[in-house]
């Protein structure tokens, strides 16, 4: 029994995940960007929703409206006017330009907000704690499946937009091949911004879920990092439904990890992440040489 | 921690041997003060009548909350230096320079560093958490430098810095400490569950992390526990940063624990408790008195309602008897001149900041302030009451430390009007009994 219950908890934590390693995994698979300030950026609509909650004591969903706009247009002019111009530079430039910005961002925010420890929590009231209980003395948090339930809609959401829309097209094509994508009119630099500006707003939207779920202070965005990055490369770097996947399979593994040990929780996830790493490049150096069969081949 | 290695034979040779480095130095600076010779008597008597205090916090950084009142409590002893110190006889400037660590042990030590050879200070003082005092104390031993800190349980200070029981000689020559320790944790909990006014079963659960504090706990604090006739229940240790508890909760629910405890560092215990009420746990829980978190206003403003009637200790509060013989306001004037001056709640690191200022300035007083080993042989029997109470080196666990008291207390929802969501009552006080209780301790549910 217990373990159906860990089973259960394991899917909705992966669903939180998911939903933070949205935005890390579409700005990768069409920009090539592995966004660094990407918790730091969470971190701000936090505190934007935050500032709205307390100063007017509207709640933090209807707040929502006005903060991921927001985000999404500093991500599209973050696009605009800092990644394009260090995408130029190579792949390492847009990574250290990321890193900059989280460190910008993390002390600004502490600048204003001051190092306390936060939550959105109080302002959602009961909501951040209520359960259904089912048989079998089984609980489901109605916040922790919110957050699943957001994150799959959100990855669906994204897929269905980037096969079904003109401009979801549009992106794959610049994301496979900018340059072949200007000759048949796209324009790379409009779409590479309209993804920026669906990553960062998604990472807002993660950020604030976050902030219901536990408390945030301006530094804590690279500690949720981690196991975003984990997410997005269990479930194969650039996929929308594999992101998914690798956030429910991390998940349950640091669940069933803490179920047999209590020290277990962190290693178990760190312990998939590298069977699956090693595994993903172990398949690679196979497929260089030929795959499966060339070696079996040469050896006969 | 991450200066385990070091201990005593890093400290400086203060013998009469003069190395050859030293005596070309000398010359050198001789030599220069020969061509200066028209400027030195002036020079030399500012250097001797000025005395330099270094003073490292953190003020910005996952840390910065400790750090948040140090400006406003440095305000109040610089106002109350503004006319000098006097000492022996001799009147001093007094200048504090104050250093912002932010949280990073690496940044303290070369802050240390910097104020001790760049500055040329007398004395150092250090505050808050391993990561700022055990580097900062370090740098102090290595260079000869006194150095007085607070606020991180003496234990940490003493063997995380590498320090063996009963070891002889002590290893820290320079460096000494006072704050509470795992017995005052120990004592402050059983007279704070054995008294309370409702019966509870007497079964502990327990939240220690697989971090310093929480090994240290494990090890020290949980026979104190079973030997007071609780029973304790220990799932183990976790690492700090887990985003779920749900195995623990239900180890928790089936061994029907209804007092419960630990050192979950502060968004952990966000996580955790929230989970409990998502699944049934913290209903059940009739004491819940967590260290650690809750030292601050704003991580219990962040619960909700789950922060009503959650216990804590204190090492200060507005109700502490005590005046600093510094600046000569008492507990209720600082805090309220604290909220005044900022707009913000309270903290107890008001208290702690001040009761390090406290100890500086009365050192400095008795003895000869430029003498560095004078200062040295006058801690180790100094006594002095600050904001946080008696401070006393001469009769500590081990040399060189002294213990300060943890007292119960309890965050209740403010009352109708107040300008805080959360009141800090004092609900029990073994470990001091000159601090007034304020309250009953509540059950939680």
């Amino acid at each position: 029994m217990i373990w159906i219950t860990q089973l259960l908890n394991g899917v909705l934590l992966g669903g939180y995940y998911a939903l933070l390693a949205c935005g890390l995994s579409f700005m990768f698979g069409v920009m090539r960007i592995i966004n660094l300030a990407h918790g730091d950026l969470a971190i701000l609509c936090a505190c934007v929703v935050f500032f709205i909650a307390d100063q007017t004591g509207i709640s933090p969903f209807v707040a929502l409206i006005v903060a991921l706009p927001l985000m999404a247009a500093i991500g599209f002019w973050l696009q605009r006017l800092m990644l394009e111009r260090s995408l130029r530079g190579g792949m390492l430039v847009p990574l250290l330009t990321t890193f900059g910005l989280a460190i910008v961002i993390e002390n600004g925010l502490f600048e204003y907000f001051g190092a306390d420890s936060r939550s959105l929590a109080p302002y959602i009231g009961d909501f951040a704690f209520d359960s259904w209980a089912i048989p079998g003395n089984i609980y489901i948090g109605s916040l922790a499946l919110l957050i699943f339930a957001v994150a799959v809609v959100l990855l669906g959401g994204l897929k269905l937009f980037l096969t079904h829309t003109s401009l979801g097209r549009a992106i794959r094509a610049t994301a496979e091949d900018p340059d072949t994508a200007g000759l048949v009119g796209i324009n790379a630099r409009y779409v590479y911004a309209v993804a920026a500006a669906i990553a960062v707003a998604s990472a807002g939207l993660a950020g604030v879920f976050l902030a219901m779920r536990e408390t945030f202070s301006p530094y804590s965005g690279p500690t949720q990092l981690i196991f975003a990055f984990e997410a997005v490369v269990i479930g194969g770097i650039g996929s929308l439904s594999g992101t998914l996947v690798g956030g429910i399979v991390l998940g349950i593994a640091q669940t069933f990890g803490a179920q047999i040990n209590p020290q277990g929780f962190l290693i178990a996830g760190h312990v998939v992440f590298l069977v699956v790493l090693a595994g993903r490049l172990a398949a690679g150096a196979l497929q260089a040489r030929g795959g499966l069969h060339r070696l079996f081949a040469r050896r006969s | 921690m991450q200066s385990s290695k070091r201990t005593g034979n890093q400290q400086p040779n203060r013998g009469t041997k003069v190395s050859r480095r030293e005596v070309v130095g000398r010359a050198a600076a001789g030599a220069g003060a020969l061509a200066l010779v028209g400027k030195v008597p002036a020079a030399f008597a500012q250097a001797s009548d000025v005395i330099k205090i270094g003073f490292v916090s953190p003020r910005t950084g996952p840390l910065g909350g400790f750090g948040e009142g140090d400006p406003y409590v440095l305000s109040l002893a610089r106002n109350a230096l503004a006319n000098g110190l006097g000492s022996g006889g001799k009147k001093y400037k007094v200048q504090i320079l104050d250093k912002d660590s932010q949280s990073d042990p690496a940044r303290a030590s070369q802050l240390a560093k910097s104020l001790i050879n760049d500055d040329k200070i007398d004395l150092m003082l250090t505050t808050s958490t391993p990561e700022v005092v055990n580097p900062v104390a370090d740098a102090c031993d290595a260079a000869g430098m006194p150095c007085v800190s607070t606020i991180l349980p003496w234990e940490s200070w003493y063997f995380g810095r590498g320090g063996k029981p009963g070891q002889t000689p002590f290893p820290f020559k320079w460096s000494f400490h006072f704050s509470f320790g795992v017995a005052q944790f120990a004592q402050a909990y059983i007279s704070e569950w054995s008294k309370a006014p409702f019966t509870t079963n007497k079964k502990v659960g327990v939240m220690f992390p697989n971090d310093a504090d929480g090994n240290a706990l494990r090890e020290h604090e949980i026979p104190l526990f079973e030997k007071a006739g609780f029973t304790v229940f220990d799932p183990g240790g976790y690492e700090d940063g887990t985003t779920d508890y749900s195995a623990q909760i239900a180890k928790y629910k089936a061994a029907g624990v209804q007092i419960f405890t630990g050192v979950p560092i502060p968004p952990d215990f966000a996580v955790f408790w929230r989970q409990a009420a998502q699944l049934g746990f913290a209903k059940t829980v009739k004491i819940q008195s967590i260290a650690k978190t809750g030292l601050f206003p704003s991580q219990m403003e962040a619960l909700g309602s789950l922060a009503y009637n959650i216990a804590s200790l204190c090492y200060w509060h507005p109700t502490f008897p005590y005046k600093s013989p510094l600046t000569g306001k008492t507990s209720k004037e600082l805090a309220d001149g604290y909220e005044k001056s900022t707009g913000r709640q309270w903290n107890q690191q008001l208290g702690g900041t001040q009761s390090l200022l406290d100890v500086g300035a009365a050192l400095l007083k008795s003895t000869d302030p430029k003498n560095k080993e004078g200062l040295v042989d006058k801690l180790n029997a100094f006594k002095v009451t600050t904001a946080v109470g008696v401070v006393d080196f001469g009769h500590g666990p081990v040399p060189h430390v002294s213990t300060t008291p943890l007292i119960g207390a309890q965050w209740i929802k403010a009352k109708q009007g107040s300008k805080h969501r959360l009141d800090l009552v004092i609900v029990d006080n073994a470990d001091d009994p000159n601090v007034p209780i304020g309250a009953k301790l509540q059950p939680y549910s």
